[in-house]
Protein backbone atom coordinates (compact mmCIF):
# COMPACT_ATOMS: atom_id res chain seq x y z
CA UNK A 1 0.00 0.00 0.00
CA UNK A 2 2.63 2.44 0.92
CA UNK A 3 4.45 1.36 -1.95
CA UNK A 4 1.98 2.81 -4.17
CA UNK A 5 1.19 5.68 -2.53
CA UNK A 6 4.92 6.67 -3.02
CA UNK A 7 4.56 6.04 -6.88
CA UNK A 8 3.48 9.55 -8.66
CA UNK A 9 0.22 9.12 -10.38
CA UNK A 10 0.95 10.43 -13.53
CA UNK A 11 4.03 7.20 -13.17
CA UNK A 12 1.30 4.78 -12.47
CA UNK A 13 -1.16 6.06 -15.30
CA UNK A 14 2.20 5.73 -17.75
CA UNK A 15 2.93 2.44 -16.33
CA UNK A 16 -1.05 1.12 -17.31
CA UNK A 17 -1.30 2.65 -20.49
CA UNK A 18 2.29 0.58 -21.09
CA UNK A 19 0.90 -2.71 -19.69
CA UNK A 20 -2.46 -1.81 -22.00
CA UNK A 21 -0.42 -1.71 -24.95
CA UNK A 22 1.93 -4.56 -24.14
CA UNK A 23 5.23 -2.26 -24.03
CA UNK A 24 7.27 -5.48 -22.72
CA UNK A 25 6.13 -7.15 -25.60
CA UNK A 26 6.96 -4.42 -28.22
CA UNK A 27 9.99 -3.97 -26.27
CA UNK A 28 11.36 -7.51 -26.87
CA UNK A 29 10.25 -7.65 -30.75
CA UNK A 30 11.93 -4.42 -31.18
CA UNK A 31 15.36 -5.66 -29.81
CA UNK A 32 14.70 -9.32 -32.15
CA UNK A 33 14.14 -6.88 -35.07
CA UNK A 34 16.89 -4.46 -34.81
CA UNK A 35 19.14 -8.08 -33.90
CA UNK A 36 18.16 -9.30 -37.30
CA UNK A 37 18.89 -6.45 -39.53
CA UNK A 38 22.20 -6.34 -37.34
CA UNK A 39 25.51 -8.39 -38.55
CA UNK A 40 26.21 -11.32 -38.24
CA UNK A 41 29.18 -12.87 -35.48
CA UNK A 42 29.38 -16.56 -38.04
CA UNK A 43 32.50 -17.50 -38.47
CA UNK A 44 32.40 -19.63 -41.43
CA UNK A 45 35.23 -22.41 -40.42
CA UNK A 46 35.90 -24.37 -42.46
CA UNK A 47 34.10 -23.49 -45.73
CA UNK A 48 34.85 -19.51 -45.90
CA UNK A 49 36.78 -18.69 -42.81
CA UNK A 50 39.39 -19.76 -40.44
CA UNK A 51 40.36 -18.36 -37.49
CA UNK A 52 44.49 -17.99 -36.94
CA UNK A 53 45.21 -17.41 -32.99
CA UNK A 54 47.08 -14.97 -31.48
CA UNK A 55 51.01 -15.84 -31.04
CA UNK A 56 50.48 -16.59 -27.50
CA UNK A 57 48.78 -19.14 -28.89
CA UNK A 58 49.34 -22.86 -27.42
CA UNK A 59 49.09 -25.70 -30.02
CA UNK A 60 51.16 -28.03 -31.94
CA UNK A 61 54.55 -27.97 -30.78
CA UNK A 62 57.95 -27.27 -32.83
CA UNK A 63 61.34 -27.75 -32.42
CA UNK A 64 63.48 -24.60 -33.55
CA UNK A 65 66.59 -24.83 -35.75
CA UNK A 66 69.64 -23.21 -36.20
CA UNK A 67 71.19 -21.75 -39.21
CA UNK A 68 73.08 -25.09 -40.33
CA UNK A 69 70.06 -26.59 -39.96
CA UNK A 70 70.27 -28.41 -36.95
CA UNK A 71 68.26 -28.69 -34.30
CA UNK A 72 68.47 -26.07 -31.26
CA UNK A 73 67.83 -29.05 -28.58
CA UNK A 74 70.91 -30.10 -26.27
CA UNK A 75 68.82 -32.82 -25.07
CA UNK A 76 69.08 -32.05 -21.35
CA UNK A 77 65.72 -33.25 -20.82
CA UNK A 78 64.22 -31.19 -18.92
CA UNK A 79 61.23 -30.61 -20.78
CA UNK A 80 60.22 -34.09 -20.40
CA UNK A 81 61.34 -33.74 -16.67
CA UNK A 82 58.46 -30.76 -16.01
CA UNK A 83 55.92 -32.36 -18.39
CA UNK A 84 53.09 -33.09 -15.97
CA UNK A 85 51.52 -36.08 -18.31
CA UNK A 86 54.89 -37.21 -19.33
CA UNK A 87 54.37 -37.18 -23.05
CA UNK A 88 57.93 -36.26 -23.54
CA UNK A 89 60.79 -38.72 -24.86
CA UNK A 90 64.13 -37.47 -25.24
CA UNK A 91 67.39 -40.08 -26.13
CA UNK A 92 70.77 -38.06 -26.15
CA UNK A 93 73.23 -38.88 -28.65
CA UNK A 94 76.60 -37.31 -29.68
CA UNK A 95 76.60 -36.22 -33.61
CA UNK A 96 79.48 -35.64 -35.89
CA UNK A 97 80.49 -31.92 -34.90
CA UNK A 98 80.30 -33.11 -31.55
CA UNK A 99 76.85 -31.94 -30.15
CA UNK A 100 74.82 -32.92 -27.68
CA UNK A 101 71.43 -33.54 -29.40
CA UNK A 102 68.36 -35.71 -29.50
CA UNK A 103 68.55 -39.10 -31.28
CA UNK A 104 64.79 -39.71 -30.32
CA UNK A 105 62.31 -36.36 -29.64
CA UNK A 106 59.03 -38.49 -29.32
CA UNK A 107 56.18 -36.27 -28.17
CA UNK A 108 52.96 -38.02 -27.46
CA UNK A 109 49.74 -35.12 -29.00
CA UNK A 110 47.56 -37.85 -27.46
CA UNK A 111 48.51 -37.14 -23.85
CA UNK A 112 49.64 -34.07 -24.16
CA UNK A 113 47.53 -31.15 -22.25
CA UNK A 114 49.56 -27.96 -23.87
CA UNK A 115 50.43 -25.99 -20.69
CA UNK A 116 53.26 -24.77 -22.16
CA UNK A 117 55.59 -25.95 -19.41
CA UNK A 118 58.15 -27.65 -21.88
CA UNK A 119 58.58 -24.13 -23.61
CA UNK A 120 59.29 -22.91 -20.27
CA UNK A 121 61.80 -24.64 -19.10
CA UNK A 122 63.88 -25.05 -22.10
CA UNK A 123 67.02 -23.69 -21.94
CA UNK A 124 68.19 -23.46 -25.36
CA UNK A 125 64.62 -21.53 -27.15
CA UNK A 126 64.04 -25.43 -29.30
CA UNK A 127 60.65 -26.24 -28.26
CA UNK A 128 57.99 -24.24 -28.72
CA UNK A 129 53.81 -24.24 -29.24
CA UNK A 130 52.71 -23.25 -32.04
CA UNK A 131 49.56 -21.75 -33.59
CA UNK A 132 48.47 -24.68 -35.67
CA UNK A 133 45.50 -26.08 -34.24
CA UNK A 134 44.34 -28.73 -36.94
CA UNK A 135 45.89 -32.06 -36.55
CA UNK A 136 43.30 -34.44 -35.11
CA UNK A 137 43.51 -37.69 -36.77
CA UNK A 138 41.87 -41.30 -36.67
CA UNK A 139 44.62 -43.06 -35.53
CA UNK A 140 46.36 -42.40 -32.18
CA UNK A 141 49.88 -43.65 -33.59
CA UNK A 142 49.77 -40.31 -35.83
CA UNK A 143 49.92 -38.54 -32.68
CA UNK A 144 53.06 -39.85 -31.69
CA UNK A 145 55.14 -37.17 -33.47
CA UNK A 146 59.28 -37.74 -33.72
CA UNK A 147 61.93 -35.53 -34.23
CA UNK A 148 62.06 -34.58 -37.77
CA UNK A 149 58.60 -34.24 -37.54
CA UNK A 150 58.54 -31.35 -34.89
CA UNK A 151 61.51 -29.87 -36.74
CA UNK A 152 59.64 -29.48 -40.04
CA UNK A 153 56.37 -27.65 -37.86
CA UNK A 154 55.58 -24.30 -38.81
CA UNK A 155 56.78 -21.81 -36.63
CA UNK A 156 54.92 -18.96 -34.74
CA UNK A 157 53.80 -16.98 -37.74
CA UNK A 158 53.92 -12.59 -36.51
CA UNK A 159 50.75 -11.66 -35.98
CA UNK A 160 47.12 -13.89 -35.54
CA UNK A 161 43.97 -13.09 -33.44
CA UNK A 162 42.18 -12.79 -36.65
CA UNK A 163 39.84 -14.28 -39.38
CA UNK A 164 41.51 -14.92 -42.69
CA UNK A 165 39.79 -16.02 -45.67
CA UNK A 166 39.87 -19.38 -46.38
CA UNK A 167 39.61 -22.51 -48.79
CA UNK A 168 37.58 -26.00 -47.57
CA UNK A 169 40.16 -28.80 -49.59
CA UNK A 170 39.19 -32.37 -49.38
CA UNK A 171 41.71 -32.88 -52.24
CA UNK A 172 44.67 -34.35 -49.79
CA UNK A 173 42.84 -35.08 -46.86
CA UNK A 174 40.81 -32.55 -45.17
CA UNK A 175 42.44 -29.06 -44.68
CA UNK A 176 41.57 -25.57 -44.40
CA UNK A 177 43.96 -23.58 -46.67
CA UNK A 178 43.77 -19.84 -46.46
CA UNK A 179 42.77 -18.17 -49.45
CA UNK A 180 45.41 -16.58 -51.50
CA UNK A 181 44.67 -12.95 -50.95
CA UNK A 182 45.38 -13.19 -47.44
CA UNK A 183 42.28 -11.00 -46.43
CA UNK A 184 41.64 -11.14 -43.13
CA UNK A 185 39.14 -9.04 -40.53
CA UNK A 186 39.42 -8.12 -36.61
CA UNK A 187 36.19 -10.77 -35.14
CA UNK A 188 35.51 -8.84 -32.43
CA UNK A 189 34.82 -5.44 -34.57
CA UNK A 190 31.19 -7.36 -35.34
CA UNK A 191 30.25 -8.10 -31.73
CA UNK A 192 27.94 -5.98 -30.43
CA UNK A 193 28.14 -4.58 -26.84
CA UNK A 194 25.35 -3.09 -24.44
CA UNK B 1 -27.72 -28.55 -80.10
CA UNK B 2 -27.92 -26.30 -77.11
CA UNK B 3 -27.64 -29.37 -74.75
CA UNK B 4 -24.75 -29.93 -76.44
CA UNK B 5 -23.50 -26.99 -75.80
CA UNK B 6 -24.37 -26.92 -72.03
CA UNK B 7 -22.41 -30.32 -71.95
CA UNK B 8 -19.59 -28.70 -73.29
CA UNK B 9 -19.35 -25.66 -70.81
CA UNK B 10 -19.76 -28.42 -68.42
CA UNK B 11 -17.17 -30.25 -68.74
CA UNK B 12 -14.45 -27.00 -69.65
CA UNK B 13 -15.54 -25.83 -65.95
CA UNK B 14 -14.62 -29.63 -64.54
CA UNK B 15 -11.54 -29.32 -66.46
CA UNK B 16 -10.87 -25.83 -64.77
CA UNK B 17 -11.96 -27.26 -61.28
CA UNK B 18 -9.47 -30.04 -61.15
CA UNK B 19 -6.81 -28.57 -62.86
CA UNK B 20 -6.90 -25.95 -60.21
CA UNK B 21 -7.52 -28.88 -57.74
CA UNK B 22 -3.86 -29.97 -58.84
CA UNK B 23 -2.32 -26.89 -58.45
CA UNK B 24 -3.23 -26.20 -55.04
CA UNK B 25 -2.16 -29.46 -53.83
CA UNK B 26 0.92 -29.34 -55.79
CA UNK B 27 1.86 -25.63 -54.25
CA UNK B 28 0.17 -26.84 -51.01
CA UNK B 29 2.84 -29.95 -50.74
CA UNK B 30 5.55 -27.12 -52.41
CA UNK B 31 5.34 -24.88 -49.28
CA UNK B 32 7.09 -26.12 -46.56
CA UNK B 33 10.03 -26.51 -48.25
CA UNK B 34 11.07 -22.88 -48.82
CA UNK B 35 9.30 -22.30 -45.03
CA UNK B 36 11.36 -24.58 -43.13
CA UNK B 37 14.51 -22.95 -45.13
CA UNK B 38 12.72 -19.42 -44.07
CA UNK B 39 12.12 -20.33 -40.36
CA UNK B 40 15.75 -21.77 -40.13
CA UNK B 41 17.26 -18.37 -41.21
CA UNK B 42 15.03 -15.79 -39.53
CA UNK B 43 16.30 -17.90 -36.33
CA UNK B 44 19.67 -17.53 -37.69
CA UNK B 45 19.32 -13.59 -37.91
CA UNK B 46 17.46 -12.76 -34.81
CA UNK B 47 19.94 -14.70 -32.83
CA UNK B 48 22.95 -13.31 -35.24
CA UNK B 49 23.70 -16.17 -36.71
CA UNK B 50 23.25 -16.78 -40.36
CA UNK B 51 21.24 -20.20 -40.46
CA UNK B 52 21.92 -22.81 -42.88
CA UNK B 53 25.08 -21.89 -45.42
CA UNK B 54 26.12 -25.37 -46.51
CA UNK B 55 23.84 -26.82 -48.86
CA UNK B 56 23.30 -24.86 -52.47
CA UNK B 57 23.36 -21.32 -52.74
CA UNK B 58 22.90 -19.63 -48.68
CA UNK B 59 21.60 -23.54 -47.71
CA UNK B 60 18.49 -22.95 -50.29
CA UNK B 61 18.64 -26.44 -50.86
CA UNK B 62 18.90 -27.53 -47.29
CA UNK B 63 15.19 -28.38 -47.19
CA UNK B 64 15.54 -30.65 -50.00
CA UNK B 65 18.43 -32.03 -48.11
CA UNK B 66 16.20 -32.39 -45.12
CA UNK B 67 13.22 -34.04 -46.92
CA UNK B 68 15.94 -36.80 -48.20
CA UNK B 69 16.71 -37.46 -44.76
CA UNK B 70 13.82 -37.91 -43.34
CA UNK B 71 12.21 -40.17 -46.45
CA UNK B 72 15.35 -42.46 -46.18
CA UNK B 73 15.05 -42.66 -42.10
CA UNK B 74 14.03 -46.18 -40.56
CA UNK B 75 9.63 -45.90 -40.66
CA UNK B 76 9.63 -46.76 -37.07
CA UNK B 77 6.39 -48.18 -35.48
CA UNK B 78 6.36 -48.72 -31.38
CA UNK B 79 5.73 -52.32 -30.40
CA UNK B 80 3.01 -51.08 -28.08
CA UNK B 81 1.81 -48.53 -30.69
CA UNK B 82 -2.04 -49.29 -31.86
CA UNK B 83 -0.90 -49.55 -35.85
CA UNK B 84 -4.14 -48.56 -37.15
CA UNK B 85 -4.26 -45.42 -35.94
CA UNK B 86 -0.95 -44.81 -35.60
CA UNK B 87 -0.35 -44.81 -39.38
CA UNK B 88 -4.06 -43.15 -39.64
CA UNK B 89 -3.39 -40.12 -37.35
CA UNK B 90 -0.61 -37.97 -40.05
CA UNK B 91 -3.18 -38.51 -43.27
CA UNK B 92 -5.58 -37.09 -41.40
CA UNK B 93 -4.02 -34.13 -39.90
CA UNK B 94 -2.87 -33.61 -43.92
CA UNK B 95 -5.97 -34.26 -45.38
CA UNK B 96 -7.74 -31.78 -42.72
CA UNK B 97 -5.40 -29.07 -43.31
CA UNK B 98 -5.99 -29.66 -47.06
CA UNK B 99 -9.63 -29.56 -46.54
CA UNK B 100 -9.46 -25.99 -45.19
CA UNK B 101 -7.55 -24.62 -48.04
CA UNK B 102 -10.84 -25.58 -50.17
CA UNK B 103 -12.25 -22.38 -49.10
CA UNK B 104 -9.40 -19.77 -49.45
CA UNK B 105 -9.92 -17.28 -52.01
CA UNK B 106 -6.72 -16.06 -52.89
CA UNK B 107 -7.56 -12.99 -55.63
CA UNK B 108 -9.74 -11.55 -58.38
CA UNK B 109 -11.03 -13.91 -61.26
CA UNK B 110 -8.51 -13.45 -64.06
CA UNK B 111 -8.75 -13.93 -67.50
CA UNK B 112 -7.51 -16.78 -69.13
CA UNK B 113 -7.97 -18.59 -72.77
CA UNK B 114 -11.21 -16.37 -73.34
CA UNK B 115 -12.42 -18.08 -69.96
CA UNK B 116 -12.89 -16.29 -66.14
CA UNK B 117 -11.17 -18.20 -63.56
CA UNK B 118 -11.63 -17.67 -60.00
CA UNK B 119 -9.26 -18.18 -57.71
CA UNK B 120 -10.64 -20.82 -55.03
CA UNK B 121 -12.31 -23.99 -55.15
CA UNK B 122 -15.15 -23.59 -53.77
CA UNK B 123 -17.35 -19.84 -52.54
CA UNK B 124 -19.29 -21.42 -49.85
CA UNK B 125 -22.09 -18.76 -48.06
CA UNK B 126 -20.63 -20.52 -44.53
CA UNK B 127 -16.92 -20.65 -45.32
CA UNK B 128 -16.31 -18.92 -42.43
CA UNK B 129 -17.98 -21.65 -40.28
CA UNK B 130 -16.35 -24.40 -42.47
CA UNK B 131 -13.51 -23.22 -41.44
CA UNK B 132 -14.11 -23.34 -37.96
CA UNK B 133 -15.34 -26.81 -38.20
CA UNK B 134 -13.03 -28.26 -39.94
CA UNK B 135 -9.73 -26.74 -37.85
CA UNK B 136 -11.35 -29.10 -35.45
CA UNK B 137 -10.58 -31.91 -37.22
CA UNK B 138 -6.74 -31.68 -36.64
CA UNK B 139 -7.55 -32.19 -32.74
CA UNK B 140 -8.51 -35.86 -34.05
CA UNK B 141 -5.84 -36.66 -35.61
CA UNK B 142 -3.94 -35.04 -32.61
CA UNK B 143 -5.17 -36.88 -29.98
CA UNK B 144 -5.56 -40.42 -31.80
CA UNK B 145 -1.32 -39.79 -32.97
CA UNK B 146 -1.27 -39.05 -29.06
CA UNK B 147 -3.15 -42.24 -27.77
CA UNK B 148 -1.71 -44.51 -30.29
CA UNK B 149 1.83 -43.93 -29.65
CA UNK B 150 0.80 -45.31 -26.01
CA UNK B 151 3.54 -42.70 -24.70
CA UNK B 152 3.23 -40.98 -21.95
CA UNK B 153 4.94 -38.05 -23.96
CA UNK B 154 2.77 -38.03 -26.52
CA UNK B 155 -0.33 -38.75 -24.79
CA UNK B 156 0.18 -35.64 -22.15
CA UNK B 157 1.00 -33.73 -25.61
CA UNK B 158 -2.33 -34.70 -27.13
CA UNK B 159 -4.54 -33.81 -24.14
CA UNK B 160 -2.57 -30.53 -24.02
CA UNK B 161 -3.56 -29.73 -27.38
CA UNK B 162 -7.52 -30.53 -27.28
CA UNK B 163 -7.43 -28.94 -24.32
CA UNK B 164 -5.65 -25.81 -25.82
CA UNK B 165 -7.30 -26.03 -29.35
CA UNK B 166 -10.99 -26.22 -27.86
CA UNK B 167 -10.64 -23.73 -25.75
CA UNK B 168 -8.65 -21.07 -28.10
CA UNK B 169 -11.36 -21.91 -31.12
CA UNK B 170 -14.13 -20.42 -28.96
CA UNK B 171 -12.66 -16.86 -28.76
CA UNK B 172 -11.71 -17.32 -32.21
CA UNK B 173 -15.03 -18.03 -32.98
CA UNK B 174 -16.51 -15.07 -31.32
CA UNK B 175 -13.53 -12.74 -32.73
CA UNK B 176 -15.06 -13.53 -36.23
CA UNK B 177 -18.38 -12.86 -35.63
CA UNK B 178 -17.93 -8.83 -35.91
CA UNK B 179 -16.31 -9.27 -39.23
CA UNK B 180 -19.61 -11.16 -40.29
CA UNK B 181 -21.66 -8.90 -39.28
CA UNK B 182 -19.84 -6.01 -41.06
CA UNK B 183 -19.84 -7.85 -44.12
CA UNK B 184 -23.75 -9.43 -43.79
CA UNK B 185 -22.14 -12.61 -45.09
CA UNK B 186 -20.29 -15.66 -44.20
CA UNK B 187 -18.66 -16.04 -47.35
CA UNK B 188 -14.93 -15.18 -47.26
CA UNK B 189 -14.87 -13.72 -50.99
CA UNK B 190 -17.72 -11.46 -50.13
CA UNK B 191 -15.87 -10.58 -47.00
CA UNK B 192 -12.77 -9.23 -49.06
CA UNK B 193 -15.34 -7.84 -51.44
CA UNK B 194 -16.92 -6.06 -48.50
CA UNK B 195 -13.44 -4.61 -47.40
CA UNK B 196 -12.42 -2.54 -50.88
CA UNK B 197 -12.95 0.48 -49.51
CA UNK B 198 -12.04 0.31 -45.42
CA UNK B 199 -10.09 -2.90 -44.09
CA UNK B 200 -11.78 -4.29 -41.15
CA UNK B 201 -9.11 -3.75 -39.31
CA UNK B 202 -9.92 0.19 -38.68
CA UNK B 203 -13.39 -1.28 -37.19
CA UNK B 204 -12.50 -4.14 -35.45
CA UNK B 205 -9.43 -3.78 -34.15
CA UNK B 206 -10.28 -5.69 -30.70
CA UNK B 207 -11.58 -8.42 -32.79
CA UNK B 208 -8.24 -9.14 -34.73
CA UNK B 209 -6.39 -8.83 -31.08
CA UNK B 210 -8.54 -11.53 -30.37
CA UNK B 211 -8.06 -13.19 -33.59
CA UNK B 212 -4.50 -13.26 -34.11
CA UNK B 213 -3.89 -14.47 -30.55
CA UNK B 214 -6.46 -17.39 -30.81
CA UNK B 215 -4.24 -18.27 -34.14
CA UNK B 216 -1.27 -18.03 -32.78
CA UNK B 217 -2.60 -20.58 -30.20
CA UNK B 218 -4.43 -22.38 -32.67
CA UNK B 219 -0.90 -22.78 -35.00
CA UNK B 220 0.62 -23.92 -31.03
CA UNK B 221 3.46 -21.65 -32.11
CA UNK B 222 5.29 -19.87 -28.93
CA UNK B 223 3.91 -18.44 -27.57
CA UNK B 224 1.74 -20.58 -26.72
CA UNK B 225 3.18 -24.06 -28.18
CA UNK B 226 2.80 -25.98 -24.90
CA UNK B 227 1.69 -28.91 -26.65
CA UNK B 228 5.17 -29.46 -27.85
CA UNK B 229 7.21 -27.98 -25.49
CA UNK B 230 10.56 -29.58 -25.79
CA UNK B 231 11.67 -29.35 -22.50
CA UNK B 232 8.91 -31.14 -20.96
CA UNK B 233 7.30 -33.10 -23.18
CA UNK B 234 10.23 -34.37 -25.78
CA UNK B 235 8.14 -33.24 -28.66
CA UNK B 236 4.68 -33.69 -27.77
CA UNK B 237 2.07 -35.69 -29.74
CA UNK B 238 4.16 -36.45 -32.46
CA UNK B 239 7.40 -38.04 -29.98
CA UNK B 240 6.86 -41.36 -31.54
CA UNK B 241 6.85 -40.28 -34.85
CA UNK B 242 9.68 -40.72 -37.32
CA UNK B 243 10.61 -40.37 -40.51
CA UNK B 244 8.13 -39.94 -43.53
CA UNK B 245 5.21 -39.90 -41.14
CA UNK B 246 6.47 -37.26 -38.98
CA UNK B 247 7.14 -35.10 -41.60
CA UNK B 248 3.25 -35.27 -42.65
CA UNK B 249 2.81 -33.80 -38.96
CA UNK B 250 5.22 -30.85 -40.08
CA UNK B 251 4.33 -30.31 -43.50
CA UNK B 252 0.54 -29.56 -41.66
CA UNK B 253 1.55 -27.84 -39.09
CA UNK B 254 3.54 -25.23 -41.79
CA UNK B 255 0.34 -25.72 -43.35
CA UNK B 256 -1.82 -24.23 -40.60
CA UNK B 257 0.59 -21.41 -40.26
CA UNK B 258 0.14 -20.28 -43.54
CA UNK B 259 -3.82 -21.08 -43.75
CA UNK B 260 -3.76 -18.96 -40.38
CA UNK B 261 -2.21 -16.34 -41.70
CA UNK B 262 -4.04 -16.34 -44.96
CA UNK B 263 -6.79 -15.98 -42.45
CA UNK B 264 -5.99 -13.30 -40.21
CA UNK B 265 -5.46 -11.18 -43.97
CA UNK B 266 -8.91 -11.91 -45.40
CA UNK B 267 -10.74 -11.15 -42.36
CA UNK B 268 -8.73 -8.37 -41.21
CA UNK B 269 -6.20 -6.78 -43.96
CA UNK B 270 -8.61 -6.48 -47.32
CA UNK B 271 -7.48 -9.94 -48.65
CA UNK B 272 -5.82 -9.20 -52.16
CA UNK B 273 -7.42 -5.27 -51.74
CA UNK B 274 -4.57 -3.23 -52.67
CA UNK B 275 -3.22 -0.34 -50.54
CA UNK B 276 -1.51 2.76 -52.07
CA UNK B 277 0.40 0.63 -54.41
CA UNK B 278 -1.79 -1.06 -57.42
CA UNK B 279 0.03 -4.15 -57.59
CA UNK B 280 -1.63 -7.78 -59.19
CA UNK B 281 -4.28 -9.07 -56.69
CA UNK B 282 -2.44 -12.37 -56.09
CA UNK B 283 0.66 -10.13 -55.81
CA UNK B 284 -1.09 -8.37 -52.41
CA UNK B 285 -2.36 -10.92 -51.02
CA UNK B 286 0.85 -13.34 -50.83
CA UNK B 287 2.76 -10.33 -49.62
CA UNK B 288 -0.01 -9.72 -46.87
CA UNK B 289 0.37 -13.43 -45.99
CA UNK B 290 4.17 -13.68 -46.31
CA UNK B 291 4.07 -10.95 -43.95
CA UNK B 292 1.68 -12.50 -41.11
CA UNK B 293 3.97 -16.11 -41.52
CA UNK B 294 6.97 -13.88 -41.02
CA UNK B 295 5.40 -12.21 -38.01
CA UNK B 296 4.70 -15.61 -36.39
CA UNK B 297 8.64 -16.60 -36.74
CA UNK B 298 9.48 -13.06 -35.17
CA UNK B 299 6.98 -14.25 -32.27
CA UNK B 300 8.52 -17.63 -31.93
CA UNK B 301 11.61 -16.14 -31.54
CA UNK B 302 11.39 -12.94 -29.30
CA UNK B 303 8.94 -14.52 -26.66
CA UNK B 304 9.28 -17.39 -23.90
CA UNK B 305 5.84 -19.91 -23.79
CA UNK B 306 3.20 -19.17 -21.41
CA UNK B 307 2.57 -21.36 -18.37
CA UNK B 308 -0.19 -23.82 -19.34
CA UNK B 309 -2.30 -22.38 -16.20
CA UNK B 310 -1.58 -18.57 -17.83
CA UNK B 311 -2.66 -20.11 -21.40
CA UNK B 312 -5.88 -21.11 -20.25
CA UNK B 313 -6.63 -18.12 -17.91
CA UNK B 314 -5.49 -15.79 -21.12
CA UNK B 315 -7.75 -18.00 -22.96
CA UNK B 316 -11.17 -18.27 -21.31
CA UNK B 317 -10.48 -14.92 -18.49
CA UNK B 318 -9.38 -12.57 -21.40
CA UNK B 319 -9.72 -13.57 -24.85
CA UNK B 320 -13.54 -15.04 -24.54
CA UNK B 321 -14.90 -11.46 -23.23
CA UNK B 322 -12.56 -9.31 -24.78
CA UNK B 323 -14.43 -11.22 -28.19
CA UNK B 324 -17.99 -10.77 -26.47
CA UNK B 325 -17.31 -7.26 -25.94
CA UNK B 326 -16.09 -6.80 -28.85
CA UNK B 327 -19.60 -8.31 -30.01
CA UNK B 328 -21.60 -6.25 -28.59
CA UNK B 329 -20.00 -3.43 -29.13
CA UNK B 330 -20.20 -3.64 -32.41
CA UNK B 331 -23.61 -4.53 -32.21
CA UNK B 332 -24.45 -1.36 -30.79
CA UNK B 333 -22.97 0.32 -33.22
CA UNK B 334 -23.71 -1.31 -36.35
CA UNK B 335 -28.08 -0.63 -34.47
Amino acid sequence: MSKTLNVKPMELVSGWIGWIFFRDLVGGLSLTLSYMFSKTVTEQYPDKEKWVPYPRYRGHHFLNTNEEGDVNCVACELCAKICPCDCIEVVPYEDEKGNRRPKVFDINLGRCLFCGLCEDACPADAIKLGQLYEFSSETSQALNVGRDALMGMPRKAEEGGKVYDAEFSLLEGVSVNISADNKSHDWWKKIRRG
Amino acid sequence: MIRGGLIVIELVSLVVLLAKMVIVILVLLMLPIPLTWLERKIAGHIQQRLGPMRVGWHGLLQPLADGIKLLTKEDHIPDEADRLLFTLAPIITLVATFALFVVIPIGDPIQLFGQEITLYLADMNVALLYVLAVSGIHVFAVIIGGWASNSKYAVLGSLRTCAQMISYEIPMGFAVVGVVMLAHSMSLVSIVNSQADVWNIVYQPLGFFVFFIASLAEAQRIPFDLAEAEGDLGAGYHTEYSGMRFSLFMISEYLIVIFLAALNVILFFGGWNDFLVPLPSILWFVLKVGFFVWLFMWFRFTFPRYRYDQLMSIGWKVLLPLSLANILVSGLILS
